[in-house]
């Protein structure tokens, strides 16, 4: 953890004009050298910075992107914080990360930070304009573009890891590919505990269940929910008491925790990783992710099973973005498009960044699917979603062996329609800006209390009384009150539009969200 | 602790100026040559305070407005032209809070106490290693007692931790082996404050003591052979000889440590804990609630806010206590 020292930032701050003169000055130097091509600088999220291959994979990617579109970048990877700095510091760049958990969008683009490509992106990258589709709605503020979503896993699935050579092989039970919530897991936890008194079989840090809120919609750092379904007719936004499938959740993990399922030390461990006897394990996926899988990583034969999901909302389709630079003259944003197009359209070029060099980090399988070099795993660890589409990305196989199915997007796409739960609050977004000071204050009661009640150390029903009490007395009513306001004004201004939309075009169907 | 060094440096160009004074000022208005050599020695010094301590005070501003950047444009075109003036909003979110009282006590209690205890415990280590005849028993001491201060409380947290952990920590342990009930530490919030000065005391102290003990050296010992041969004992001539001598050390560090009263070591606070919910009453201090409140939003104007807020009431303390120093003993106060 950074300490927190204000003057620190100042004095970084200070170096920013410095930077700002010598990048103008190196950028302006190459472009007297080549004339056609062009450099963007790109910000991309990592929270553990550039890999060791990363500049020359760029460079490789550079080759292939000067020669079709003219364009090169200079793609750096930043944490969160640094990303947080740079954008509140008005700092240059062409494109950046973006998203609803990592460097705000919906803020951001509110503030103005981004480029609005409305007028341009149909025009001039047809192709990206059609790939995204009704995923555009995503990125939109009052109805203008502000940035581009990233075609990845859209909605949450929530699954168990589970250890198949034990609960299958030796215990003779049986894992479905689907399961019924989180507490369908208690009989594999009882199983274990009973085998093993001493030993805990849940996977649980600090952090909690991976996704395990998915199941809600999550406004003012998570103080305020909007559960998936609800039976009135506008969305009701709600605080965490009274939401009771929250509270059941809490109380379950408590009774977890009781029973010995959990660490008692949970909530200030920092990771389980290291601890391979661990027999369950979580995770947020989609349909045929094989990362899980891998009996060299996690030391057994790993079954998937999801438990909850997908959900689909705003905040969901928003895992990943990119935003274009509100500083950039429209022929620089079209150059950015133009990136992102090939990104998005060019299989073979999309791999570059998303896997490495070919040959060197990864080889082509028989299948279609790819599959990492040693060299790749250790020098340039694929992450897909902060370089670009996922979809458009080669799917990753983890062994000769252990194939995956290079059509997997398809049908998670498919899934999505089928037995996605979405959200209906048509694409709502909560505007922080009047209320900010209040959520600030929300925040640092709800971290008084958050880690205890994710991890199942604390009894939600002592707890949460005390927060709800600290939370009122902080301004919580008059939050809830405006976020209930901008979402009745909001859904009655969507519910205008699809009207109008139905009149102007009676065949083609908008994009309505069904359940 | 931090405030140790500029303690030393603080220090240093006070003697040579002592011994000066009869020249220095001898013809008045004429530079001497030993002044110049003085102050050219002190220009890294002088650059660095510019640089690092009065160019970034222009960043107060930021406490007073809602800032509000264009990407591309300049810091100070951002700061001064593109945001709105805020008032006192900015501060306002450290008030919402109904536990601030607490938070203040908390803030005021630790550091009243480490104000005391780094005082007096390290002047006793001090006296005592200073009467030892055996240099290198001493220094064994010295080293022994200073290396914690080189340790980050990350790391420091996390040896605690050892000690602490539920079911592998060694405490719990020596419980389960004197057959006793074991503890929960990390939410057992009874426990804290005196773990929290125990940990602060046993990483800090080794270097204040050094601080004194540079201090007893300097002591003219011709005072101590007089003393032993009026037939003084030990506490005599600690409480008439040392005690005295050590004043102006004291003072010094007494009024530079108040300025600080309002902040606190984020790492002993935050990072020790473990940042464990249920020890929260008694281990946040202003600087964990700001952190945590800010955590999830990068708003650099409320953390301006509540650092001008500590700065300003370190800031009237400091001058408060120097004032009070000087009222006692005019020669042992800073300004």
């Amino acid at each position: 953890m950074k300490r927190l020292n204000p003057e620190k930032m100042w004095r970084k701050l200070l170096f920013l004009p410095a930077l700002f003169l010598a990048a103008f000055g190196l950028s302006g130097c190459g472009m007297q050298k080549n004339r056609d091509i062009t450099t963007l600088r790109w910000v991309t999220y990592s929270a553990s910075g550039a890999s060791m291959d990363a500049k020359e994979v760029i460079e490789a990617a550079n080759q292939v992107s000067r020669e079709k579109i003219g364009v090169e970048v200079e793609l750096e990877f930043q944490p969160s914080d640094k990303m947080n700095l740079m954008m509140a510091s008005g700092e240059s760049y062409d494109i950046v990360f973006t998203s609803s958990w990592i460097n705000n969008f919906d803020k951001n683009a509110e503030a103005g930070l981004y480029c609005d490509i409305t007028d341009f992106v149909e025009r001039e990258t047809p192709a990206l304009y059609e790939s995204i589709g009704k995923y555009w709605d995503l990125a939109k503020i009052d109805g203008r573009i502000l940035g581009v979503p990233i075609l990845k896993d859209m909605g949450a699935e929530e699954q168990f890891r589970l250890n198949a050579d034990y609960f299958e092989g030796e215990k003779g039970m049986e894992i479905p590919e689907r399961m019924d919530g989180l507490k369908a897991l208690e009989p594999f936890l009882k199983a274990y505990k009973e085998d093993y008194p001493n030993k805990y079989p849940m996977a649980m840090d600090k952090g909690g269940i991976p996704g395990f809120l998915n199941f809600l919609e999550r406004i003012a750092g998570g103080v305020i929910v909007i559960p998936y379904r609800q039976d009135s007719e506008i969305p009701q936004a709600m605080a965490i008491w009274d939401c009771k499938e929250l509270m059941d959740r809490y109380r379950l993990l408590h009774r977890w925790y009781q029973a010995g399922y959990i660490h008692p030390d949970a909530a200030t461990i920092d990771s389980t990783d290291s601890d391979k006897s661990i027999p369950v394990r979580f995770g947020v996926a989609w349909k045929g992710y094989m990362g899980y899988s891998n009996p060299a990583q996690w030391g057994c034969q790993v079954k998937t099973s999801t438990y909850e999901g997908p959900f689909l909302s705003r905040q969901s389709g928003q895992g990943a973005m990119f935003g274009i630079c509100a500083a950039c003259t429209e022929e620089r944003a079209i150059e950015c498009l133009k990136y992102i197009e090939l990104l998005s359209t060019d299989q073979k070029f999309r791999d570059i960044l998303a896997y490495g060099i070919e040959g060197k980090h990864f080889n082509y399988l028989e299948n279609g699917t790819v599959l990492q070099t040693q060299t790749g795993i250790d020098r340039y660890p694929a992450s897909l979603y902060p370089t670009g589409s996922v979809v458009n990305a080669s799917v990753a196989s983890i062994s000769p062996d252990v194939l995956s199915d290079p059509d997997q997007w398809e049908k998670v796409f498919e899934g999505y329609e089928k037995e996605g739960i979405y959200s209906q609050t048509k694409g709502f977004y909560y505007d922080i800006t009047r209320k900010e000071s209040i959520i600030t204050a929300l925040q640092a009661i709800y971290s008084d209390y958050a880690t205890e009640l994710r991890t199942g150390t604390s009894d939600p029903d002592v707890v949460i009384p005390k927060m709800r009490k600290r939370m009122e007395a902080a301004g919580f009513e008059e939050l809830l009150a405006d976020v209930q306001g901008q979402l009745n004004e909001w859904m009655e201004k969507a519910d205008h539009e699809e009207y109008e939309g139905h009149k102007e075009s009676k065949e083609t169907e908008t994009a309505s969200e069904t359940e | 602790m931090r405030n140790m060094r500029d303690i030393k440096n603080q220090k240093r160009p006070r003697q040579p100026q002592k011994q000066n004074k009869g020249m220095r000022y001898g013809k008045k208005g004429t530079a001497q040559k030993q002044d110049k050599a003085l102050l050219a020695m002190s220009l890294p010094a002088i650059v660095w305070y510019l640089v690092f301590a009065y160019l970034p005070l222009f960043g107060i501003f930021f406490a007073f407005k809602r800032f509000s950047p264009k990407p591309g444009e300049s810091l100070l075109k951002n700061l001064f032209v593109n945001s709105p003036w805020a008032g006192l909003d900015n501060f306002s979110f450290l008030f919402r809070s109904s536990e601030m009282p607490g938070i203040l006590f908390n803030t005021l209690f630790y550091n009243l106490v480490f104000l005391l205890l780094d005082i007096v415990i390290p002047i006793m280590l001090a006296v005592v290693l200073a009467e030892l005849h055996s240099r290198f028993f001493s220094g064994f001491v010295q080293m022994v007692l200073l290396l914690p201060y080189f340790l980050s409380y990350v790391t420091v947290g996390y040896c605690l931790y050892g000690f602490l952990a539920t079911d592998e920590g060694q405490v719990n342990h020596v419980l389960r082996m004197l057959g006793r009930a074991t503890v929960q530490w990390y939410q057992s919030p009874g426990y804290w404050r005196v773990i929290l000065i125990l940990v602060e005391l046993w990483k800090t102290m080794g270097y204040a003591m050094v601080i004194y003990l540079c201090a007893i050296t300097a002591i003219d010992r011709t005072l101590y052979e007089g003393a032993r041969m009026d037939g003084a004992s030990f506490w005599q001539r600690v409480r008439l000889i040392t005690l005295p001598m050590l004043r102006p050390t004291i003072a010094t560090i007494f009024i530079l440590r108040t300025g600080s009263l309002l902040t606190s070591d984020f790492g002993l606070f935050y990072q020790v804990p473990m940042d464990s919910n249920s020890l929260q009453p008694v281990t946040q201090t202003l600087d964990v609630y700001v952190y945590k409140a800010l955590m999830t939003q990068a708003n650099f104007s409320y953390s301006a806010a509540s650092s001008f807020l500590q700065n300003a009431v370190g800031f009237v303390l400091l001058i408060l206590s120097n004032l009070v120093v000087k009222k006692i003993d005019r020669d042992s106060s800073l300004i």
